[in-house]
């Protein structure tokens, strides 16, 4: 995982894109993912297969360091398409790209677009992922 | 039905997918923190979480959407983690002891060339029965198996 410098949601608007986050996801991570989500289909079973909700959530994880969500924050929505199936070791990229900000009294509505590429550059997984933020002081 | 054209076996309007029960435990909740990497506070600390609107710690709102991922999966295979599409709202948050019952219903079959596009309508209730997650579920199989 990328070490990665933190931006303040209050300061970025639509079409910002954050920089790409590279990830791999090891038979160690699946496993406990699997045990978290009590997940035991045989199509995750010594396959070499990634469930396509872990690349998800690691995408996601890429996501939050890249950006700095308040205490009070809520994830109110998300779309995910899952294109084509990840294996234990391929080497993933994670594209995220701000695709609405809205101001509503004192919160402020964040829309992120998502696109998980392969080492291929192939997306293997899109998503839009939506949170509503409190304002920050300073904020309208 | 959306048309008369032939259908994938055992599949139609209105069936229920197979229902999935999950309780969640604080050890699940830790465990995905750890997978995600996500160790956002509210998922993790009791005490902050305690001090927060929130009242106690929550589940990651992706760990539910992972249960209704594995509902699908059971319902339709490998097809569903090479095609399915989601698109879900959190409704109430979902926390450490809470008995969730994930269910999904086939609404629509449309035919497109030899695939069927098959929409699910899905929820998560909690043993209240209010809604933790609703949303729907789509993927796109051939005529001859939907799994």
């Amino acid at each position: 995982m990328n070490d990665q410098t933190e931006i303040d949601y209050s300061q970025i608007e639509a079409g910002y894109e954050f920089p790409p986050g590279n990830y791999k996801l090891d038979a160690s991570t699946v496993s406990i993912f699997l045990k978290a989500v009590e997940d035991t289909s045989p199509l995750y079973q010594d396959t070499g297969l990634v469930p396509p909700m872990a690349v998800a959530a690691s995408a996601m994880a890429t996501l939050s360091r890249t950006i700095s969500l308040p205490p009070g924050s809520i994830h109110i929505s998300q779309e995910l398409e899952f294109i084509d199936m990840v294996s234990l070791d391929d080497s993933l990229t994670s594209y995220a790209r701000i695709s609405r900000t809205q101001r509503r009294g004192k919160l402020h509505l964040l829309t992120v677009d998502i696109d998980v590429r392969n080492q291929h550059r192939k997306t293997v997984l899109t998503g839009k992922t939506s949170f509503i933020l409190p304002l920050q002081d300073g904020g309208e | 039905m959306a048309n008369n054209q032939e259908q994938p076996a055992g599949l139609r309007e209105g069936i229920e997918l197979p229902e999935l029960k999950k309780t969640i435990t604080q050890q699940n909740i830790n465990l995905y923190a750890e997978a995600s990497q996500d160790f956002n506070p509210v998922h993790i600390d009791e005490d902050f979480a305690r001090k927060t609107p929130l009242g106690g710690t929550v589940a990651h709102g992706m760990l539910i959407l992972a249960y209704v991922s594995q509902m699908m999966t059971k319902a339709f295979g490998q097809k569903w983690i090479t095609g399915g599409k989601l698109n879900v709202r959190f409704k109430d948050p979902a926390r450490p002891g809470d008995s969730l019952t994930l269910t999904g219903k086939v609404s629509k079959l449309e035919n497109n060339d030899d695939q069927v596009i098959v929409r699910c309508s899905i929820k998560g209730i909690n043993e209240k029965g209010n809604p933790v997650i609703t949303g729907d579920a789509i993927l796109t199989t051939s005529r001859e198996a939907p799994g």
